[in-house]
């Protein structure tokens, strides 16, 4: 490493001091983790952690942090350690250390005088800590006042000053409270981040590099909450769906129910080794255990309606807004008009398919309204991420296309859609996603009974027929009611229709709903992110 | 160009032209090539054996107010390679894109004038461009090739003409030209001296070869349709010695068969492999076209001459 290198040419045997601000840049980042996996009620505030009382744990680990950092600073101003600080630490880090320190301050404040007196002191302590930010050289400005403030929260969770039970009523109308639950972790947050930006900056030994090193700390370790949540997010729905998911499931050969594979007349009789009924069943009097089968294929059979509808609108528009039209008050003013679709409430497109669609076909709640209505959401999505995609295939393509006597037609259909492909389907996953878990256009257009015992499941590819008059197929499948995955959980949490003679668990069931909702979102996710992947490898040169 | 240089040009042109256009003395040059000489109609008459394969009359190009051409006349022999030279932005690939009408496609260009192709007017209503840029084609100044293997680059043009059939259907009907898509690929990738670089590896894509096989890539695409005119647009901008020889040398069997128009800041490029060569100048100007061997080692400009000789440009 570079870096290594250096520090190693010119400062002599510092390793051991190194290794301080190492440590703490550590410690923040498991405080980090540690607060916001406890924001999400994974790890309890009141209980313990290895035998240790959390509170505890993260009052000793904030103590040490905090003492790492000044410990480090003060030593880099007593020239013990090298290091090259600027002569201030800035006016950002100056506000914020004191706009922290003025939250610790009326916190302070409103125990010991209470009233108006909390913002005096809230103030005095801010200005104190801007002061002590800006005033000396960087080493003390950004070390000192922002490594107290993890020690003073370290101390106060450790003295139990703030314990588990602490809860702090803030006096408005409605009866809101802040709870130790609450406050530690986000104490907690917030004093590792500021922290750990200080000791990252300490490791880099201040100056440019300590800069480069601290703001680098912060980003990452935004970005690392970001997944954090996606991940929190994730593993909450599984481990509260996987027991409603897996209730009455049997692996093992011979375990599944028989299905018949037909193919050219060879009919092949397959015993599944493994039997979920939660996806393997529908809703019904006789079975053992009540399933969502129906709503996993009316989610799956609405998706692929909605992009059947709306991906070649949506491309045929994005090519002749792009490559016929000219630019002017009738592109923007499509422009417009999409961007404001885009932005529709669904409601008001579940409004318009119970309004318009419904009567028109079979004058029902049907599965073909529900997809035409989501693929009339799904189209200005489609519209305005494929313009884009075309938009910025270079013009030197068209140019070399031109010149080789090809038309304009074929030249959008070899060169630019091939081009603008995987933009194209970027467009349609992040729709899909948004489609998948509409609630309301279904509610008013395509949701039958949910819970209504003998509900169906759609068979559309089985339900084609041939009828001896015009358009001569017939579909009775697409004219059913059918319900869809978010339709149910939202129908399961508010109405809780017949859920008590159905279903031993409805809490188990309503999660094992969401967290196959998020499985099928997610396939659908997969299918368009190795979409995309195969139509980049094709135009790039791997 | 703004247009202040250009009116202060037209104001003190008259006068001291009159007098003594040729010498010296009354010519003054500035660094930007602008001066107030003025440029002789017989200078830009070329007389030469054999018919005229493009003839370009009175061709004026404007983007929006910026006008980039200004009457240029010119006429093209048929088998000959035609150099095109002056300064940046004087209008050279303005002037060449006019010629398989390229330049309808920037809608900020304006075109007024006459260009024919063997005698048939290509600023008329009715042309048909599709077959127009089939007959002209063009090498441009920057490689472009399609994001698509090498093979499917070369094929590209046929296949889309028709010439090749490579689909799907013609598969299943027995029918694909698989041959002649093989036989095609390999003689324009010769013609374009890249065959051997590349002959194993004709299913990778494109975009990764070098620039200047990019380059070549580019030309061998613009022969497979097989063009009576090819337009080059500095086609050696980006290739080593060797390869711009291979170029040059390409270029010169080129000219037995068909018309070759090139455009190139390479003066010595110009002196090697045109016939003959038209020298264009800050504004726009079309101010001297002659044979090469007149142009380099006899300009009746002086302008041109301290062109040549580097002075400015
Ligand atoms: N698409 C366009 N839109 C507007 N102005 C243009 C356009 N293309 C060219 N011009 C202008 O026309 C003039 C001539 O440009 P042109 O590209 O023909 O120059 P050139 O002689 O080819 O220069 P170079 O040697 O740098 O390639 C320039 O002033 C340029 O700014
Ligand atoms: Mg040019």
């Amino acid at each position: 490493m570079a870096g290594a290198t250096r520090t190693e040419l010119v400062r002599q045997d510092t390793s051991g001091t190194d290794a301080v601000a190492a440590v703490a840049v550590a410690i923040s980042a498991l405080l980090f983790g540690l607060s916001i996996v406890a924001l999400a009620d994974l790890v309890s505030i009141t209980g313990s952690v290895a035998g240790v009382p959390t509170v505890s744990l993260l009052g000793a680990m904030l103590v040490l942090l905090g003492g790492a950092v000044m410990a480090f600073g003060v030593g880099s101003r007593l020239e013990a350690v090298s290091t090259t600080p600027d002569t201030t630490a800035g006016l950002v880090a100056g506000v914020a250390a004191g706009g922290l320190w003025f939250a610790v301050g009326s916190g302070i404040g409103n125990v010991l005088v209470g009233g108006l007196g909390a913002a005096v002191v809230g103030l005095l302590v801010g200005a104190v800590a801007f002061a002590a930010t800006v005033i000396p050289r960087e080493d003390i400005g950004s070390t000192v006042p922002i490594g107290a403030l993890p020690v003073l929260t370290g101390l106060v969770f450790l003295t139990g000053t703030l314990g588990p039970e602490w809860v702090f009523d803030l006096g408005w109308e409605q009866g809101a409270s802040l709870t130790a639950e609450f406050v530690i972790p986000v104490a907690t947050l917030f004093s590792a981040m500021i922290a750990g930006w200080a000791a990252a900056k300490a490791y880099g030994g201040f100056g440019a590099r300590g800069r480069h090193l601290g703001a680098y700390t912060l980003v990452y370790l935004n970005a690392l909450s970001i997944v954090a949540f996606l991940f929190v997010l994730v593993a909450f729905t599984v481990v509260k769906g996987v027991p409603g998911l897996l209730t009455g499931a049997q692996f093992g050969p011979g375990a599944g129910p028989s299905t018949t594979l037909g193919l050219f007349g060879l009919e092949l009789s397959v015993r599944l080794p493994f039997s979920v009924p939660f996806v393997m069943n529908g809703v019904a009097l006789l079975n053992d255990y009540q399933g969502v089968l129906p709503a996993i294929v009316g989610t799956v059979w609405l998706v692929v309606g909605a992009v059947l509808f709306a991906v070649p609108l949506g491309v045929g528009a994005a090519v002749f807004l792009t490559e016929y039209a000219e630019r002017g008050r009738f592109t923007q003013a499509v422009e417009v008009a999409t961007n404001g679709l885009w932005s529709t409430p669904s409601i008001v497109f579940g409004l318009f398919g119970f309004a318009f669609l419904v009567p028109r076909f079979g004058n029902g709640k049907s599965l073909l309204s529900g997809m035409i209505t989501l693929g009339f959401m799904l189209l200005p999505l489609v519209l305005i991420t494929s313009r884009e995609a075309m938009l910025s295939v270079p013009d030197e393509y068209r140019d070399a296309s031109a010149a080789l006597g090809v038309n304009k037609w074929q030249t959008v259909r070899s060169v630019v859609l091939p081009a603008a492909l995987p933009g194209v389907v970027t467009g349609v996953i992040l729709g899909v996603g948004r489609i998948a878990g509409e609630t309301a256009p279904i509610l008013l257009t395509m949701a039958g009974g949910t819970f209504i015992p003998g509900s169906q499941t759609v068979d559309v590819i089985g339900g084609f027929e041939f009828t001896a008059s015009p358009p001569f197929v017939a579909n009775p499948e697409l004219l059913q009611a059918t319900s869809a995955l978010p339709y149910q959980l939202f129908a399961l949490i508010t109405a809780g229709v017949g859920l008590g003679e159905n279903v031993a668990n409805p809490d188990e069931f309503r999660w094992a709903t969401a967290l196959v909702l998020l499985m099928v979102v997610l396939s659908f996710y997969a299918i368009g992110i190795a979409a995309r992947y195969y139509f980049r490898r094709k135009l790039r040169y791997e | 160009m703004s247009d202040t240089p250009q009116t202060r040009q037209a104001s003190e042109v008259d006068e001291p032209a009159e007098t003594a256009p040729t010498t010296t003395t009354t010519t003054r040059t500035t660094t930007t090539g602008e001066s107030d000489e003025r440029v002789r109609e017989e200078w830009r008459d070329h007389e030469f054996a054999g018919p005229a394969k493009l003839s370009v009359e009175d061709l004026n190009v404007h983007y929006g107010d910026d006008h980039a051409l200004k009457d240029v006349s010119i006429d093209i022999p048929e088998r000959s390679v035609t150099a095109l030279i002056g300064p940046s932005g004087c209008g050279k690939s303005t002037f060449l894109r006019c010629l398989n009408r390229m330049n309808d496609r920037v809608s900020s260009a304006r075109i007024e004038g006459s260009v024919t192709l063997d005698d048939e007017e290509i600023y008329q209503e009715g042309v048909n461009l599709v077959e127009l840029r089939k007959r002209v084609g063009m090498v441009f100044q920057s490689p472009n090739p399609f994001p698509k293997s090498i093979r499917d680059n070369i094929s590209y043009g046929p296949r889309k003409h028709g010439d090749l059939e490579t689909g799907l259907l013609a598969r299943l009907l027995g029918r694909a030209d698989e041959d002649e898509r093989e036989e095609l690929v390999e003689r324009c990738l010769r013609d374009a001296a890249l065959w051997d670089e590349v002959n194993d590896r004709l299913d990778d894509n494109a975009l990764g070869l070098s620039g200047g096989q990019q380059q070549r890539l580019c030309i061998a695409r613009c022969l497979s349709v097989d063009p009576e005119v090819i337009l080059m647009d500095e086609p050696a901008s980006a290739l080593d010695p060797i390869a711009t020889a291979k170029i040059e040398d390409l270029i010169d069997e080129l000219s037995e068969e068909y018309t070759v128009v090139i455009v190139t800041h390479n003066m010595q490029q110009a002196a090697r492999i045109s016939d003959q060569t038209a020298v264009f100048l800050t504004g726009g100007e079309l101010v001297e076209y002659d044979a090469t061997g007149k142009i380099f080692e006899n300009p009746e400009s002086q302008r041109v001459e301290e062109y040549i000789s580097g002075k400015f440009g």
